[in-house]
């Protein structure tokens, strides 16, 4: 049967539009219940050591104060730390609020006051005493990363790709060399809406929660390990997130300590999280990359190298894919690979928007940028000379790998052919011009995902998912794949998400989800159609009687014969006639093992930027990006664009302003409010032109969609330094860039 | 002694709103969401930095009801008196339909997660109100208060410029009943002094300011709260007595009387800015690098030279101008200049319940150039790295006639840069001198490392300035205003 696609490729308004407008979305904070509670977190001031004492007395003391837990009084939770450990946690021992007096980071929740009513309870929180043994903190990764190693237990798909050859020696013998340092700051996701969990503690015991998450199952099965209950008494609905970028990845403290007292006070308790403690869980971890390249005279690599250490946790091995990038984007003869962690006093790092792709990508892509010059070569020449034809680090053939057209059309849109080679030939007024460019990728996965579609018996369709929808416009994709399967427009479908009793599906992350959710209610709908075409013929003198499932459409509400429209149902009569309510059917997508085995699939970009920069005050402008991008089949214009856009935005985040400055003496984030932890504001953004490189893929998913989320940001930081050493001769090889930076650099 | 009224009145979308029992520190953002339950009003950081609480405040003032963009999360409810509120929830369009600013940001598609969204949408509704066609420059500022994280803004930007053509201001319902809540408002401001238990106090006027905080020194007096509301929100500390000072009208009055301004210290950025930027352009434009259209519509002259903040943007240029601060205690006034006001880091010459009352500003004399350079990390929204305001004349030998330099971010307090002056003060205006003069910054100043800039970097950046401002005054095309006529 030939498939419908009315919707899916068309630009289509998001279906949450008119929620987000009118300020009608509710989001985890405001929900409301009778009686509700709310707790005020006490944060830690010192970096490591114990609280020897608490005095929550005069907290207790202010009238509507109900309880100030601390480790002193905490209710049982679950003895095992195992039994912390959410779906996306990195191998260690989870963090557990109010566990014992140990102090882990600076800003670990030390108290939670919970009072009749916010104000009572922040005001309270003020009077909370703790007295500490300070230890000795290290959060400075320079000097940690002496005792760096190589993390034991790897996390799903972290592992470093084989050496090959020998890369020192053929580092030695190569004509064109660059070895050198690239780091990153660390970051902090800073999304709109700060954390907050609000449970509502119902009849029974039972729990209704809405926390602020990228996936409600993973806040129900944290919830249930650690304060056993069974999941079925645990209902997560959280249909609107402010925001994620993975910092909602996993449940974070608000919603440990939102439950406990929930449950100790038999109460509905609300935890939220000011701006401050947005910078007291999971960060982008500083990372340094270290990277060697050889080439023979014509740029063509011989020798790679690519290190790179990264911060954790005492407590947890968080690891991301930062060196592997650089494999799949080159090959060469000899090649080195080598990625660890170091243990630093700070809280767990956690994936942040493509996490690791955008560090070693930064470094890959300005140590290619310095090959390009070191020999001559115009940098997108170089990059074509070593175009990988297969996935090196995996053995693999891509699914697919339209980069070419990325950089050719990319390249065409900006005007590369263009560019005077020599850094600081080009210059208007006071500002020198630089272009630059850099090229990416990101993995495009497809994770286990079920959905259900729904017929009533008024015509009108339901599909659902557990997964979220934090932005990106999950509930607009699946609305219109829904309507396409059943012929309907899309104001006759319903897209639910976001709520525990849907059917199961992964957090929302990596950029799995438009080809996971996509495909799984794809399916759902394929099965109900079949369900309905049965329950058609059924009826008494059905017009569809001897029809297979393959002479069939569904268009406008009915179905009828592909060859003779005449002979057709109204789908509401089928439901009615079906003597039940509504039809529903249910599906689960998964990935195809046999082509995993053999092709490795990713999305990738080409990013031409342009930079302005003022030399006698080192200030940095970005006229103008294009970034091309090859993500497969894209459902939606105008959301696909948007995220790129998005992410691209972020990427000039990383590349001038995101930085979360640690004061080593006081080992903690100074900058901890949007004062001071820059991201991009209007101002800093010009003309973002994004191109969709056209890419057919029948292997990747089913539908032939990669993915969007993470793209954006991959290459940007990269192609700005790269456009910034252009402009000024300056090589900057620390992010962001600031202006002290430019100013101090010598030329 | 004025009348006395133990509550304060305002409008809440289509409510009226009288309070009499409320704390001097509530702010309008906890008002809106706790005791009113008006979600649609969100909270992102509580500070005044990403405009996700943004509402309007309607008030009357020289043109008549004007509503403003103002941030929620540091707007104290003692503020409101005699004030129109407006939140996301009171946007409608005609039958039912969404609002015009609303509809083009469903179109353009610009939300994504959507928690920036009604804060965006009350920035355009302002801006639509004043302009309906407005010019890509006038969205960009009207736009710089609120951050948005997904979205990349582009899309914000075309739906701005999208809303003209999905409606016209004229059946919005703020105008439709414009007459009848500026007769409301009118009639509420009853020219009493509010007084709530002795917490939360709005002076009838200055002479009753002056009485009261003679009187009781210690209250803490509140303008445009872009600081107190900080002191509240980051730091919790009590600012009972609470002195409500940001409606007096006196204290917003702009004069001129014998070549000299006379700026109330009420007169909050945005009316400075259309004020001051005709007499003094390079002022306006400073203004508007000045936080985001917000801050603008809420912060006061006399605040940002009252908190003695060494990175306020207003002093350096004023001191550059040699403008002169009216203190007041009680009956008692005294003038002096700016620049001495200043102390120490932290210190100012202001005695207990004395107050500024106004900043006089001698326009600059015929032939005087003036320029001010603010620079930041991030272009918008940002404090200071280090800013520099010049004012010079040169006589007809192209020699330094008269100079005055003041920097902030560039010490403990705002300050001139008396030995850059003296070196310049008689020389011809050159590179030679400008170099020279250069090399005497390090004897002026010793500037702090901080997160916003390195000590090193202010140094170069405060020099590089001067030789800029040397430059831009040859080269002609640049952004050094020269004052010809605007002291007559
Ligand atoms: C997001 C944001 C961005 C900002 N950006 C900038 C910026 O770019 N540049 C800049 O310079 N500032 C900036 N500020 C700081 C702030 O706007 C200014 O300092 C402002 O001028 C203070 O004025 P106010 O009326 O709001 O003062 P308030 O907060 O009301 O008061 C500030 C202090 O002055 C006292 N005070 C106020 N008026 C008087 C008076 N008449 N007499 C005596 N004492 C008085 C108060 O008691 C208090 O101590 C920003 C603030 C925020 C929140
Ligand atoms: S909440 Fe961020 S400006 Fe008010
Ligand atoms: S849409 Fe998410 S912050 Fe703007």
């Amino acid at each position: 049967m030939l498939r419908n696609e009315r919707n899916f490729g068309s630009p289509r308004d998001r279906v949450d539009g008119r929620a987000k407008v009118t300020g009608a979305a509710q989001y985890a904070a405001e929900f409301n219940a009778p009686d509700l509670l709310h707790g005020y977190v006490v944060s830690s001031t010192i970096a490591k050591g114990r609280i020897t004492s608490i005095d929550t007395q005069k907290a207790l003391d202010v009238p509507g104060v109900l309880k100030v837990f601390t480790h002193d009084n905490r209710p049982a939770t679950a003895w095992f730390s195992s039994s912390y450990q959410d779906e996306v946690a990195p191998p260690g021992t989870p963090f557990r609020p109010l566990y014992d007096e140990q102090i882990y980071y600076s800003g670990q929740p030390i108290a939670l006051v919970v009072a009749e009513s916010f104000d009572v309870a922040r005001y309270a929180a003020s009077l909370v005493e703790a007295t500490y043994e300070a230890g000795a903190h290290e959060t400075d990764l320079k000097l940690a990363r002496a005792a760096a190693y190589v993390p034991p237990k790897k996390r799903q798909g972290m592992k470093p790709p084989a050496s090959k050859g020998d890369a020192m020696a053929a580092y030695a013998k190569a004509p064109l060399r660059i070895a050198n340092d690239y780091s990153i700051a660390n970051e902090h996701h800073n999304p709109m809406e700060p954390h907050a969990s609000t449970v509502i503690f119902e009849a029974g015991g039972k729990l209704t929660i809405h926390d602020k998450i990228q996936g409600v199952m993973n806040t129900q099965s944290y919830v249930s390990g650690v304060f056993g209950l069974p999941a079925s008494d645990i209902h997560v609905v959280s249909p609107f997130v402010g925001g994620g970028f993975g910092s909602g990845l996993r449940p974070q403290y608000q919603l440990f300590l939102a439950v406990m007292a929930a449950l100790d006070l038999k109460r509905s308790v609300r935890v939220e999280m000011t701006r401050d403690q947005m910078f007291t869980f999971t960060h982008r971890p500083e990372t340094i990359n270290t990277v060697l390249l050889g080439a023979d005279k014509t740029g063509r690599l011989s020798a790679l190298r690519h290190q790179a250490v990264a911060v954790t946790s005492r407590f947890e091995d968080y690891q991301e894919v930062v060196v592997n990038w650089s494999g799949i984007l080159y090959d060469a003869e000899n090649k080195q690979f080598d990625y660890r962690i170091a243990k630093v006093d700070t809280y767990t790092p956690g994936d942040m928007r493509a996490p690791g792709a955008p560090l070693g990508t930064f470094a890959i892509e300005s140590a290619m940028d310095e090959l390009a010059y070191a020999g001559n070569i115009d940098p997108l020449e170089l990059r074509l000379r070593n175009y990988s034809t297969r996935d090196e680090t995996t053995n693999k053939e891509f699914t697919s790998k339209e980069l070419r057209a990325c950089f050719q059309l990319g390249a065409e849109k900006f005007g590369w052919s263009r560019r005077s080679p020599a850094p600081r030939s080009m210059r208007e007024g006071r500002e020198l011009i630089g272009w630059g460019m850099a090229s990416g990728c990101w993995e495009a996965q497809f994770s286990k995902t079920s959905a259900k579609a729904v017929l009533t018996s008024d015509g009108r369709l339901e599909v659902g998912t557990a997964t979220a929808d934090i932005g990106t416009g999950t509930y607009t994709i699946l609305t219109q794949i829904g309507a396409d399967a059943l012929g309907l427009d899309m104001e006759q479908v319903t897209a639910k998400l976001a709520d525990t009793t849907l059917p199961k599906s992964p957090v929302e992350g990596g950029s799995w989800t438009a080809a996971s959710a996509g495909t799984a209610v794809q399916m759902a709908c394929e099965a109900l159609k079949k369900t309905l075409l049965q329950e058609a013929q059924k009826i008494e003198g059905s017009p569809l009687a001897d029809a297979k499932y393959e002479d069939v459409v569904f268009a406008n509400g009915r179905i009828a014969m592909a060859d003779d429209a005449g002979r057709s149902l109204d789908l509401s009569d089928v439901v009615r006639h079906s003597g039940q309510s509504e039809i529903e059917e249910q599906a689960t997508a998964q990935p195809d093992s046999k082509v995993q085995a053999q092709y490795a699939a990713y999305t990738h970009s080409a990013v031409f930027v342009e930079v302005r920069v003022d030399e006698q005050l080192g200030l940095v402008r970005i006229p103008r990006i294009v970034n091309a991008v090859a993500a497969g089949r894209i459902i939606n214009p105008k959301t696909a664009r948007s995220q790129v856009t998005g992410g691209t935005v972020w990427g000039i985040g990383m590349a001038l302003h995101e930085e979360s400055l640690t004061d080593h003496n006081l080992g903690r984030f100074m900058n901890h409010n949007l004062a001071e932890y820059h991201v991009p504001a209007n101002a800093d953004i010009y003309d973002i032109d994004v191109i969709f490189v056209p890419e057919e893929d029948d292997k990747v998913s089913p539908i032939g969609v990669k993915g969007l989320g993470e793209i954006g940001i991959v290459a940007t930081p990269a192609a700005i330094a790269n456009a910034i050493f252009h402009a000024t001769g300056k090589r900057i090889r620390e992010l962001p860039i600031t202006i002290d930076k430019v100013l101090r650099e010598a030329a | 002694m004025p009348a006395i009224r133990q509550h304060l009145r305002f409008i809440l979308n289509g409510e009226d709103v009288s309070l009499s029992d409320v704390a001097p520190d509530a702010t309008l953002l906890d008002f809106l969401r706790i005791k009113r339950s008006l979600k649609g009003t969100k909270e992102g950081c509580a500070e005044g930095d990403c405009g996700a609480c943004t509402v309007l405040v309607g008030r009357l003032g020289r043109d008549g009801l004007v509503y403003e963009s103002v941030n929620a999360c540091i707007r104290f409810v003692g503020s409101l008196d005699a004030t129109h509120v407006v939140t996301v929830e009171h946007l409608r369009g005609a039958n039912g339909a969404l609002h015009p600013v609303q509809q083009a940001m469903v179109d353009c598609h610009g939300s994504q997660c959507g928690f920036c969204t009604p804060g965006f949408v009350m920035s355009l509704y302002a801006l639509w109100m004043r302009h309906a066609r407005p010019s890509l420059a006038a969205i960009e500022e009207a736009l710089q208060g609120n951050l948005c994280r997904c979205t990349g803004y582009e899309a914000i930007i075309r739906a701005a410029q999208a809303i003209a053509s999905y409606g016209e201001a004229g059946n919005d319902p703020l105008v439709v009943e414009r007459a009848a809540i500026t007769e409301r408002l009118r009639v509420w401001r009853d020219g009493a002094r509010i007084d709530c238990g002795g917490r939360l106090i709005v002076p009838a006027s200055v002479d009753d300011l002056a009485a009261i905080f003679a009187e009781n020194p210690k209250a803490t007096l509140v303008a445009g709260s872009t600081d107190v509301g900080l002191w509240v929100t980051k730091y919790m500390r009590p600012i009972e007595p609470a002195v409500f000072i940001g409606a007096l009208d006196e204290m917003k009055r702009v004069e001129t009387h014998d070549g000299v301004l006379r700026i109330g210290a009420g007169v909050t950025y945005s009316d400075a800015r259309k004020i001051l930027g005709e007499k003094i352009p390079e002022l306006g434009k400073l203004i508007a690098r000045i936080g985001g259209e917000q801050v603008r519509n809420m912060g006061t002259l006399g605040g940002n030279i009252a908190n003695g903040s060494p990175i306020g943007d207003m002093p350096p240029p004023l001191i550059a101008l040699d403008a002169r601060v009216l203190l007041r205690k009680g009956s008692e006034r005294r003038e002096l200049p700016l620049e001495d006001f200043f102390l120490a880091y932290g210190k100012q010459d202001r005695q207990p319940g004395e107050f500024v009352e106004a900043i006089h500003v001698p326009l600059p004399a015929p032939g005087t150039r003036l320029a001010v350079h603010k620079v930041t990390k991030r272009r918008d929204e940002d404090i200071t790295a280090t800013l520099g305001a010049f004012a010079f004349r040169l006589d007809t030998e192209n020699r330094v006639a008269a100079i005055r330099i003041a920097c902030g971010g560039m010490a403990g307090t705002p300050k001139r840069a008396l030995g850059v002056e003296q070196a310049l003060l008689g020389q011809r205006w050159c590179e030679d001198a400008v170099l020279a003069a250069m090399e005497r910054y390090a004897d002026d100043f010793t500037p702090l490392s901080d997160m916003r800039a390195s000590a090193e970097y202010r140094m170069l950046a405060a020099r590089n300035l001067l030789m800029r401002v040397y430059l831009e005054s040859v080269s002609g095309k640049a952004p050094v205003t020269i004052a010809r006529d605007v002291a007559a």
